[in-house]
């Protein structure tokens, strides 16, 4: 009956809220006398046993305050039932344990008690255990379980037996065959594995929704269905994606990471479609709206143009770099500079040390683990250091123009495995030795201006190889061109006069 | 008494060739000098060193798509409605009295009552495989159209130029913040160790409003701030040895005085003497490369004709070719700022049609060619060029004091206007964003100045909710509490 009164009033919620406040007293007191009690009986501090019962009395009055708040808090639902009666049991006992061990020492009754004496360690030592596992099982009902070992470290995790870290999905893996994938499976359940799972699943159901599975979204939840099939506009799966983000009913809440606009329209477009489990893209209609983000899911295909292709160096688990050699490189004059905070490779410039040559190029095969990118413009260096240069496996980037590099040394080059960006202005590289680079299958962008290369080579290679990009840069015709301007001769255009 | 009166020329000697060298650096170098004074007067000693910031200094957080920037500010804000927003529909409220919805409640600079709405005056037409639609008032950025990618639809909270200004370069509209400028070579470092990894050209024969503010350092190290060099003439006045004074007297000179600062330092532990130091070094390296840098008289005719420029004439053309120059010497950010653009009608230089025709001519090759040049040298697969101002113009005409202006113009108007980016990590021929049918506000894709701002530093490899630099008690961004990265323009 009270609950009921309270409940319709709100008051339940607001008090219950202070749930996480108050457990913390208990927590503090019990330890604190706990801690007394240990100092006491061994002689360490000088403390009345008197001080002890008032500080359980303060425990016992807490842990009580706790248990009721956190039963107004428990009927706002939404908590794994089973993980909660634990919780809520734990709690009580810490409460009665509590008030039995100050019951059992204080000066009124506990002449009364003839067995006090021997009870009161144990029920003190009962309260304070039940305390560390009520709030155990407490912080896994609000951050969900295996909160706290969730990053445990290597090598903790196999020693405790746990299996590897289970990084949460970030990016849906590219489909090769889109017609082929099943719509459910392949595409909306790893949608909302990525964005709705983490508050919606078997431990955590917010709004006693599960997402996790189609039988649980299909059940809906205290809302009502999550969606109404053959009619996304009334689905609150997608309604709430498209609120605006400040709104009280928006999901994913403000600040957790959102949906794209593709994959709420393959959301709505599943939903249009009657929701099929088991069905292929192929056998279902597909939408103007639902093409491209379609496409978004295949290999490379980004929504209205194509992705700039990433190295995979950047992939790759590269070791750190002994700052020692990178000490040495420095000391020769170059600027040797970490990629990223968070990836090994290092990017090494020779811009201020122009005076750098063959003798000295063979410092970078130190690193050639780890340098990514390598910027030897304008230096002296010639043919021969290309040979250590190709040693740097990991490169995929190279600098260098205004050298004294010709074919001979370009030669060298072939057996890389990552370069995609060669720059090659005002060198003495001629037709053959393009040939050969363009050669390469992971090239993507040669610069040739003022090399001996020739207008027609350059052309022939870029006809054959279109993903290619070959610049030898701009003639004076070209400039002449690009001076004129075009006389607007267009019909539709139009100006206010 | 001899001794003595030897004693107090050589102390009189000794103070004179400090002030002397302050006093020669002048214009740029000196602002250095001004800068770090003012800079240690908020710097507390309190202050943690740059060292020991949860960002690493000099290293961006991600892998950089863009590693320098060029950005061009054209300062006074151009009309968006005339150059790319193109709106047939406004053609045929020419004339016609604005509607009252997008009168109520609102403020313009200079509007009152109820302004005629005034059609585009340029010619549009689609451009490249992308379809831009760029205006005839930008002949020459229609042959680079499908490097470019369009924001149709910024939007700001400022109508006066300083804010506004401010808002686009430091996130704020108040002084005191880091400008995009500073946050780059904070973050990313500097590379080229002979010139400032932050420099700033200026053109149209005006500062920006907001003055040294939109590329200063606010309460980053002093160190950060952009450097401004003159585009004519010499780059930085002074920056040449005066007779009597050979480059080993200066070197000595420069050591003495960077000796007593690094004892001062040990005092007093003020990480602003080090920027001091620091500033010594650059200037006296700077004292080589600047001039060298800012020659352009090897560059062959074709490139200065591409440009349009002519050796030593200090117009925004060459300031493009310089910036060129700069980038290829590794300098981290480049800071362009062109006035003249603030078209209200009032005069013959500032209005919608004649007067901007006039600017556009000055500025659309040079920014044409600096596209096509970084793209042959191999420089534009890292290299952002960001163009943009402070605000766009409204699509009603301007009726300062209610009266009829002598020329076409526009008022200032913050609910939408177009910016572009080319280069670095940035996708090729896309438009963003779209306003409505007369160009007034923002119907798709709309961008806020934050969200701008974010964008450019994801594109150097910076989460810009991350990206803070403790200052008075709380973490500080450029972004301040907003900013979302427009992944749309992202390639």
């Amino acid at each position: 009956m009270f609950d009921i009164l309270l409940q319709s009033t709100g008051w339940s919620l607001f008090i219950g809220r202070f749930h996480p406040l108050l457990v913390h007293l208990p927590i503090g007191f019990l330890l604190i006398a706990a801690l007394l009690e240990t100092g006491r009986r061994t002689n360490k501090v000088n403390v009345n046993a008197l001080t002890i019962t008032f500080i359980l009395l303060c425990s016992a009055i807490g842990a009580s305050l706790a248990c009721i708040a956190g039963y107004l808090l428990s009927l706002g639902g939404g908590y794994d039932a089973v993980l909660l009666d634990r919780h809520k049991w734990q709690g009580i006992g810490v409460a009665v344990f509590a008030w039995i061990a100050w019951f059992v020492t204080h000066d009124k009754f506990q002449k009364k008690i003839p067995f006090g004496s021997k009870i009161y360690l144990g029920t003190f030592g009962m309260a304070v255990v039940l305390t560390m596992t009520a709030g155990h099982d407490g912080g896994s009902l609000t951050h969900g379980e295996g909160f706290l070992s969730q990053y445990t470290p290597e090598p903790f995790r196999t020693l405790a037996g746990m299996p590897p870290v289970k990084v949460p999905l970030e990016e849906i893996k590219p489909i090769e065959n889109i017609e082929q994938a099943l719509v459910y499976q392949d595409i909306v359940q790893p949608i909302l594995e990525m964005r709705c799972v983490q508050c919606h699943n078997a431990s955590k159901s917010k709004g006693d929704l599960r997402l996790d599975d189609m039988a649980f979204i299909l059940k809906g939840g205290e809302n009502g269905p999550a969606f109404v099939a053959g009619n996304s506009a009334e689905s609150d799966l997608v309604k709430r994606c498209l609120l605006d983000e400040n709104d009280d009913q928006h999901m994913p809440p403000k600040g957790k990471p959102q949906l794209s606009n593709e994959q709420v329209a393959l959301l709505s477009w599943w939903i249009e479609q009657g929701a099929p489990v088991g069905k292929k893209v192929s056998e279902l209609k597909k939408s103007d709206a639902v093409k491209p983000a379609l496409a978004s899911l295949t290999a490379g295909g980004a929504t209205n143009q194509e992705k700039a292709p990433v190295s995979p160096v950047l992939s790759l688990k590269v070791d750190q770099a002994d700052d020692k050699k990178i000490d040495v490189l420095r000391k020769a004059g170059l600027l040797v500079n970490p990629l990223s905070q968070d990836l090994n490779l290092l990017e090494v410039s020779a811009v201020n040390a122009k005076g750098f040559d063959d003798l000295q190029v063979p410092l970078l095969t130190n690193l050639s683990g780890q340098i990514v990118l390598l910027k030897l413009g304008g230096t002296k260096i010639t043919d021969a250091s290309l040979k250590e240069i190709a040693k740097l496996k990991y490169l995929t980037k190279l600098y260098l123009d205004r050298t004294a590099i010709s074919d001979a040394g370009l030669a060298s080059l072939k057996s890389m495995q990552y370069l995609e960006y060669l720059n090659l202005i005002d060198t003495k590289v001629t037709d053959n030795g393009l040939k050969s680079i363009a050669a390469m299958k992971t090239m993507r962008s040669v610069y040739v201006w003022k090399s001996n290369v020739t207008d027609s080579t350059v052309n022939q290679l870029s006809k054959s190889n279109p993903r290619l990009v070959i610049s030898n840069g701009i003639s004076e015709s070209a400039v002449a061109q690009f001076l004129q301007i075009a006389k607007s001769t267009d019909q539709d255009s139009t100006k206010a006069r | 008494m001899e001794n003595l009166l030897k004693e107090l020329q050589y102390a009189k000697l000794e103070h004179q060739t400090r002030r002397h060298f302050l006093q020669s650096c002048g214009f740029g170098l000196g602002a250095l000098g001004l800068g770090s004074l003012m800079g240690s007067c908020s710097a507390s000693s309190t202050e943690p060193n740059a060292s020991d910031k949860s960002v690493q200094s000099g290293i961006p957080q991600f892998a950089p798509k863009a590693k320098r920037v060029i950005y061009i500010h054209m300062a006074g804000a151009p009309s968006q409605l005339e150059l790319f927003d193109y709106k047939p529909e406004l053609l045929k409220y020419h004339g016609k009295d604005c509607p009252a919805e997008f009168l109520e409640g609102k403020k313009f600079a200079f509007i009152q009552g109820v302004p005629k709405m005034l059609g585009p005056q340029g010619a549009f037409k689609q451009h490249g495989q992308s379809g831009a639609w760029i205006s005839d008032y930008l002949p020459h950025l229609q042959k680079v159209a499908d490097e470019i990618s369009f924001f149709k639809a910024v939007h700001t909270d400022q109508f006066n130029h300083a804010p506004a200004q401010l808002l686009m370069h430091t996130g704020s509209p108040r002084l005191g913040r880091p400008s995009l400028g500073a946050w780059t070579v904070y973050g990313l470092g500097s590379e080229n160790q002979n010139l400032p990894g932050f420099m700033v050209l200026a053109s149209g024969g005006r500062q920006p409003d907001a003055g040294k503010s939109v590329y200063g350092s606010g309460f980053l190290p002093s160190v950060y701030q952009g450097v401004q060099c003159r585009t004519g003439g010499d780059p930085v006045l002074y920056v040449s040895d005066p007779s009597g004074m050979n480059r080993n007297m200066r070197k000595t000179t420069i050591e003495a005085i960077n000796q007593i600062n690094q004892q001062t330092y040990e005092d007093v532990k003020d990480p602003e003497i080090l920027t001091r130091i620091s500033q010594y070094e650059m200037a006296f390296r700077m004292q080589m490369s600047v001039p060298e840098v800012m020659d352009v008289s090897k560059e062959p005719q074709f490139i200065l004709d591409m440009y349009g420029v002519k050796p030593g004439d200090g117009t925004f053309a060459m300031n493009c070719l310089l910036a060129r120059k700069l980038v290829e010497n590794d300098v981290r950010f480049v800071q362009l700022f062109d006035w003249g653009w603030d078209g209200h009608g009032t005069s013959e230089q500032d209005n919608v049609e004649g007067g901007l025709r006039k600017k556009c001519e000055a500025t659309d090759k040079p920014i044409a060619a600096l596209i096509q040049d970084l793209k042959m040298r191999g420089l534009l697969e890292d290299t952002l060029v960001i163009w943009g101002a402070e605000f766009g113009r409204t699509p009603m005409q301007e009726n300062r004091n209610g009266l009829v202006m002598p020329y076409m113009g526009r008022d200032h108007h913050l609910e939408a206007f177009t910016m572009w980016m080319a280069g670095g990590g940035v996708k090729k021929g896309v438009t963003h964003g779209e306003t409505d049918e007369l160009g007034y506000y923002g119907v798709k894709g709309r961008v806020h100045v934050h969200d701008i701002q974010a964008t450019i530093l994801h594109l150097m490899g910076f989460d810009h909710e991350k990206f803070t630099y403790p200052f008075q008690g709380r973490n500080f961004r450029l972004t301040d509490t907003e900013g979302k990265v427009v992944k749309e323009v992202l390639a």
